[in-house]
């Protein structure tokens, strides 16, 4: 009788982990017959991976939206590029990293060696990116990062580390320009300790002392999993900032506001926000008091010129989605069609010949006007990375969409 | 000043400090409870408040609304209550009835299980999305501390369901019975009582209070699927720090925790308020290892 019940709660659980395990294929229909011989190797699907934070602690809004744009990347090349390599349908297989870095390299691994993935793509949080492009770096697969901005990412010059986002030097330089425009002179930093956050304050620390900004910083970090972050604003608050910056991924960054809002720091303080958060569609669920007039990051507007790429993209995501696509799904849709044209351009799959085909200086049909290109002669962190803008917006009214947020400020990399 | 430390700025940390203690206590109550009675530790005691915070959720957006949080509240223990208590006939009761050799790696393994399936089941019927009920409760001063509304009404609503929780244990049968298998179950069945029975009960209120701790704070700090895992980590840090298994140990720890958490980051640095709570846990062991109102077993 134990016995039975014992293996009754096990049968359930394994059902309910098999049912939320995310490792699934998408994109072309499944082959139940494994290649035994040279026709049936050329006409099996080539597997793009897929490594993105589905579930917490890593942003799992981030991951979907991420996940969204690549299934449809994978639907583009399959049906608007006929395939790749003589009409090779491609698949993706979707591995879930939680913004972690050891799950985050053992998901490579195994897109890489069972999946048997050419390239990988969708990575969010910087520390899990850094993590796999070590692994990625003995194994040779190649990795574009989708939204992974700090510098180590490819300042390490790995061959197989590639990136098409903002990295912390444009997005620490961008804010600085913004601050001086502003005429703001004591800022706030208040940073998880993540890469992404240590690696901001640091960057915005030193260009502010190399270009003799005379700006004065308070800086407060806290750990990711914190949900009462009270004393870091107090300090803050005790400071007198002209203008706090919100380093906080995922819920601390909404945390943060609401709390700040409670202290009385913001909005008689202006606050920016270092991402692309409040473009998300429940910013105004969460913060219908205090979600107008906060500034934030952004790298895609509704204003910018599309590639036709991109205008499928808009169109298909919009039909599926019924809203319009944000920059993480644009993003991640480029970085698979970005794969599946170095896939086409070089001939093969063979990964080095991937990275090779990739450094090509034409560059890649991406979502927007602009090409995408991976510069090798790039220096530091810019080796093998694409910038988008960077723009601050700003909220000004209750329940306004992203789309009509006001335009404060925006940067190109030269 | 103090030390080089504004006497304003300390005195809103030791508030603040206070505040969190209240719920950081109502969530490691849940703990100690359990394991006083059921001499069994709960590991999934996190996902219970997921689950109190989801269900405050959306009895206020979908019925009640913002204003009559405190209608859900009960609502909400008492959902949660029956869930706990169902789960512990299915998943736990089969230790005590079933003659299980291993009942400490029986009840870690099975509840170490329903913590993933919670959270599992959250994060596929949920999504990855963040939500709050919101609260239409003004902005106070406690002291020098702004407040929300929202906060000060946890911390209000943490004491009353500490007082509850009490006055159930004091002056109630059942309470009395409670207080009797947590010395002796032995005793409890030999006088009559049924232990199992009992031992349902003890559950259903010990995920019962996560879940008040869930629902109370579900508006300040938001609702999501994992949003039970600093529950976890502040409940078992609570239990070790005042005794396992002691209830006043519970108390006092979880108010020493808020505490120490908030001198910590005003005398040295807010970015590690987590660990000043495992330092302190860390010299307590090494001065008492019992914890603060532990007692040492004595074995045959």
């Amino acid at each position: 009788m134990k016995a039975t019940k014992l293996f009754g709660v096990a049968v359930a659980l394994l059902l309910v982990g098999a049912a939320c395990t995310p490792d699934k294929g998408v994109g072309a229909p499944s082959s139940t017959n494994p290649a035994s011989s040279a026709t049936a190797a050329a006409s099996e699907p080539i597997t793009i991976g897929l490594l993105t934070p589905l579930s917490p602690p890593g942003d799992p809004a981030a991951g979907q939206l991420i996940q969204r744009g690549a299934e449809l990347g994978v639907v583009y090349v399959n049906t608007v590029m006929k395939g790749v390599l003589n009409g090779r349908q491609v698949q993706l297989a979707v591995e879930d990293d939680a913004g972690t870095p050891a799950t985050g390299a053992t998901g490579y691994r195994r897109l890489v060696t069972e999946k048997k993935a050419v390239a990988v793509t969708g990575q969010f949080h910087s520390s899990v990116n850094i993590a796999v492009n070590e692994v990625a770096n003995e194994v040779g697969v190649p990795v574009i990062s989708t939204q992974g901005s700090a510098a180590d990412i490819t300042a390490k010059h790995y061959p197989v580390a590639f990136r098409t986002h903002v990295i912390d030097p444009f997005r620490a330089s961008s804010w600085l320009s913004w601050i001086q425009q502003k005429g703001y002179k004591k800022i706030a930093l208040i940073a998880e300790t993540s890469d992404y956050g240590i690696g901001l304050v640091n960057e915005t620390k030193a260009q502010a002392a190399a270009g003799n900004m005379n700006l004065t910083f308070d800086i407060e970090q806290f750990d990711h999993a914190s949900t009462d972050l009270t004393p870091q604003l107090l300090k803050a608050k005790a400071f007198g900032p002209d203008l706090v910056i919100n380093i906080g991924v995922g819920a601390p960054a909404d945390l943060m506001l609401d709390q700040a809002n409670t202290i009385g720091l913001y909005p008689a303080v202006p606050m920016l926000i270092s991402y692309d958060t409040p473009t998300r569609a429940q910013w105004f669920q969460l913060h219908p008091s205090d979600g107008v007039g906060v500034y934030f990051i952004a790298y895609f507007s509704p204003k910018q010129e599309l590639s036709d790429a991109g205008q499928w993209l808009a169109t298909a995501y919009q039909a599926k989605y019924n809203e319009p696509p944000i920059y993480g799904a644009l993003n991640a849709f480029a970085d698979v069609i970005v794969i599946a044209q170095a896939i086409q351009k070089a001939g093969n799959t063979d990964a080095k010949t991937l990275i090779t085909t990739l450094e090509d200086p034409a560059g890649y049909k991406g979502w927007a006007a602009v090409p995408v290109t991976f510069p090798k002669d790039g220096a530091g962190a810019f080796y093998h990375t694409w910038i988008p803008p960077i723009l601050i917006l700003q909220y000004t009214q209750a329940n306004q969409n992203w789309r009509d947020a006001k335009l404060d400020a925006s940067f190109s990399k030269k | 000043m103090l030390l080089g430390v504004d006497l304003q700025l300390l005195s809103q940390y030791v508030i603040a400090g206070l505040m969190i203690g209240v719920l950081y206590a109502l969530m490691a109550l849940g703990v100690t409870f359990i394991y006083s009675v059921m001499k069994m530790i709960n590991w999934s005691m996190g996902q219970f408040y997921m689950l109190g915070s989801f269900i405050q959720y959306l009895l206020v957006v979908r019925w009640l609304g913002p204003d009559l949080w405190f209608v859900a509240l009960p609502i909400t223990a008492a959902c949660v209550f029956v869930i706990g208590a169902i789960l512990q006939l299915v998943l736990i009761r089969p230790m005590f009835t079933g003659g299980v050799e291993r009942r400490d790696e029986y009840a870690t393994v099975i509840t170490i299980a329903l913590l993933l399936l919670l959270q599992s089941l959250a994060t596929v019927l949920n999504g990855p999305d963040e939500h709050t009920p919101g609260s239409h409760l003004p902005n106070l001063t406690v002291g020098t501390l702004p407040v929300s509304g929202a906060t000060l009404a946890a911390s209000l609503g943490g004491i009353a369901a500490l007082i509850l929780f009490a006055v159930l244990l004091r002056r109630t049968w059942v309470g009395l019975a409670l207080r009797a298998a947590a010395q002796s179950r032995i005793a409890v069945q030999t006088a009559g009582v049924d232990l199992m029975r009992l031992d349902m009960i003890a559950f259903g209120i010990g995920v019962a209070l996560a879940a008040i701790a869930g629902a109370l704070l579900a508006p300040v700090y938001l609702v999501y699927p994992t949003n039970g895992a600093v529950t976890t980590t502040k409940g078992f840090e609570i239990i070790i720090i005042g005794g396992l298994g002691s209830i006043p140990g519970a108390l006092v720890g979880g108010l020493l925790l808020g505490l120490v958490e908030a001198l910590g980051s005003v005398f040295i640095a807010p970015a590690y308020q987590n660990a000043y709570g495992f330092v302190l846990l860390i010299a307590l062991l090494l001065i008492r290892p019992t914890g603060l109102f532990g007692e040492r077993l004595r074995a045959a």
